[in-house]
């Protein structure tokens, strides 16, 4: 798939993208991806942890596209992953198939929901270091996203492999 | 039907509680709920005031004093280098332009007491300690250096000093609240919190416009300040020379001044107004109608005393050089009162100005050597900061500093 760099603009106005009465601005992007951020806590503290990134993205499409997986140069695997309840806890687990966003639709990927997964860290991640994503998408290209990591508390959920 | 604009509810990138439906949904609903709106629209007014973040300065400097504010000091952590100072500054640059405009930051764990912009600022400054640290002397400003020791100091080490500053005000104690705390979360991972001193002003709608307020003692305190937006305010507070990452910046000198209120309050009104040199419910100059009249200092009255003392306050801290002036935002502060009913307040007094050998300092010396008003006032914290200049977006303040 062709790679499309995006660069995060730090206040992006979603009034931009939502739509308004008016014929949509040609300048508007098919997908919108606005505050992306990577957790930092405890388990990024050393290489070979993992973290959950998240961000908002809006679909400005008039069909669907789906959020199938992406990669990351700062981890050894990228999955998109869910919470779900598994044997009565909070796990995260892969998606299967990926999230999918309606025509005009939003999702937000956030702690304990929704989350880009980095697997294997190939060096301690840094707070306030820019990490470098691309989101794998099917419907529309790939985007290319640089997020800030900042810490956070929030989003310890245990990791259930699903693969048997 | 007509299509109502969603605008009105999409406040933003984040959701901003409480969005109200804009001006155009009016004629979507009867007279009786028009007017209901407009009435939440004009109670909510105070929070729904906005400060600029970008610029060619810092903001939180010159403005119209908000109603609550919080200094923040912080000393690095041991092994912070430059590299780090950089990506600390990238945070804290994102968070305080989502902050600014009544956005939750990134990872904020309450987003939702992101209630609007309550005209909220936050400046960053740097102390002379931190130069040192990181081996950047060579970056610092024209005069910028810790203050010289005054005789009429008590200064405690929990009220002074810090390698960095994060100064935060709002017009909303809740709205300040949270993001003093996002700004603290996201700067622990640099530096521990020196100190934080909390203070006040008056609340939006009391006071006329204009940088000034009643102190604790009664008296009208940011009088004769430079005014805003003035050529007079450019040429003494913002630095036009030196290294890049100053040029827009200023200097800040941080005071925190206790007031000895059980003892000033046995004065009457006539001696108090002579130990300041102005009239307590004016702040007119003594002899004079209007606040802002020129001060006559040569006036005596009728037993040919001088009609402002020698002693006063206003002639000692009178200009005697057409650039010994500076620009203050005074707050209040008060932590309580003790068992005797004395109660603990004062200022966190600044200053800010371009050069501290020709500005603050001669003024300062002269009310140490010679003002009444230091019977009552005892300057018990003190720091200054080197404030970076402002950015444009896609900037990092400060980035020119560390880079």
């Amino acid at each position: 798939m062709k790679k499309i760099f995006a660069a995060l603009v730090a206040t992006l106005f979603l009034t931009t993208l939502t739509g308004c009465a008016e014929a949509k601005p040609e300048a508007v992007a098919e997908v919108s991806i606005v505050d992306g951020w990577v957790r930092v806590y405890e388990g990024t503290e050393a290489a070979g942890g993992m973290t959950g990134g998240f961000a908002t993205i809006t679909n400005n499409l008039d069909s669907e596209i789906t959020l199938v997986g992406a990669s990351s140069e700062s981890a050894m695997m990228t999955e998109v992953h869910e919470v779900a309840m598994v044997d009565g806890k909070m796990k995260m687990q892969a998606k299967e198939g990926g999230i999918t966003i309606a025509p005009g639709e939003t999702v937000s990927l956030e702690p304990g929901g929704l989350h880009v997964m980095l697997m294997g860290l190939k060096q301690p991640l840094l707070i306030g270091e820019e990490v470098k994503i691309t989101l794998d998408f099917e419907g529309t290209d790939d985007v290319a996203v640089v997020w800030p990591a900042k810490e956070s508390l929030a989003g310890d959920e245990e990791y259930v492999s699903n693969q048997e | 039907m007509s299509k109502v604009s969603r605008r009105g509810f999409l406040a933003g990138a984040s959701a901003s509680a409480g969005a109200i439906v804009g001006a155009s949904a009016g004629a979507w609903f009867g007279a009786d709920q028009a007017a209901a709106a407009a009435e939440i629209k004009s109670q909510t007014a105070v929070l729904k005031r906005k400060e600029k973040f970008y610029g060619a300065h810092q903001n939180g400097i010159e403005l119209e004093l908000q109603t609550f504010t919080n200094f923040v000091a912080f000393d690095l952590l041991d092994g912070v280098d430059r590299a780090a100072m950089l990506r600390w500054m990238s945070l804290l640059t994102d968070d305080i332009a989502r902050l600014t405009q009544g956005d939750a930051a990134l990872a904020d764990a309450q987003p939702q007491l992101a209630l609007g912009p309550a005209r909220l600022t936050a400046t960053v400054g740097f102390g002379p300690a931190m130069f040192e640290k990181l081996g950047l002397e060579h970056q610092m400003p024209d005069s910028f250096k810790n203050l010289p020791a005054f005789k009429i100091d008590a200064l405690k080490s929990e009220f002074s000093g810090g390698d960095v500053l994060i100064h935060v005000s709002a017009d909303d104690p809740i709205v300040l609240s949270h993001a003093v705390r996002r700004l603290i979360t996201d700067s622990l991972g640099f530096a521990s919190v020196r100190w934080s001193q909390q203070g006040f002003s008056n609340a939006q709608g009391v006071v006329p416009h204009g940088v000034r307020q009643r102190n604790l003692m009664g008296q009208v305190d940011g009088t004769d300040n430079p005014g805003l937006a003035t050529d007079d305010f450019e040429n003494l507070v913002w630095i036009n020379d030196g290294p890049n990452w100053i040029q827009g910046g200023t200097i800040m000198v941080f005071r925190r001044i206790a007031m000895q209120l059980n003892t000033w309050d046995q004065l009457g009104r006539v001696e108090k107004e002579q130990v300041i040199g102005r009239t307590l419910d004016t702040g007119a100059p003594l002899g004079k109608a209007n606040e802002t009249d020129v001060i006559d200092f040569d006036a005596v009255d009728a037993n040919g005393l001088k009609v402002i003392p020698d002693f006063a306050h206003i002639r000692r801290a009178h200009a005697h050089a057409p650039g010994e002036r500076f620009f203050r935002r005074p707050f209040n502060y008060e932590t309580g009162v003790s068992a005797d009913g004395n109660p603990d307040v004062g200022l966190l007094w600044t200053a800010y100005q371009r050069n501290l050998d020709t500005q603050f300092i001669p003024v300062q010396r002269r009310l140490e050597r010679f003002d009444l008003l230091n019977k009552w006032t005892t300057p018990i914290g003190s720091a200054v900061f080197a404030i970076a200049k402002g950015v444009q977006p896609g900037q990092v303040l400060a980035a020119e500093l560390f880079a």
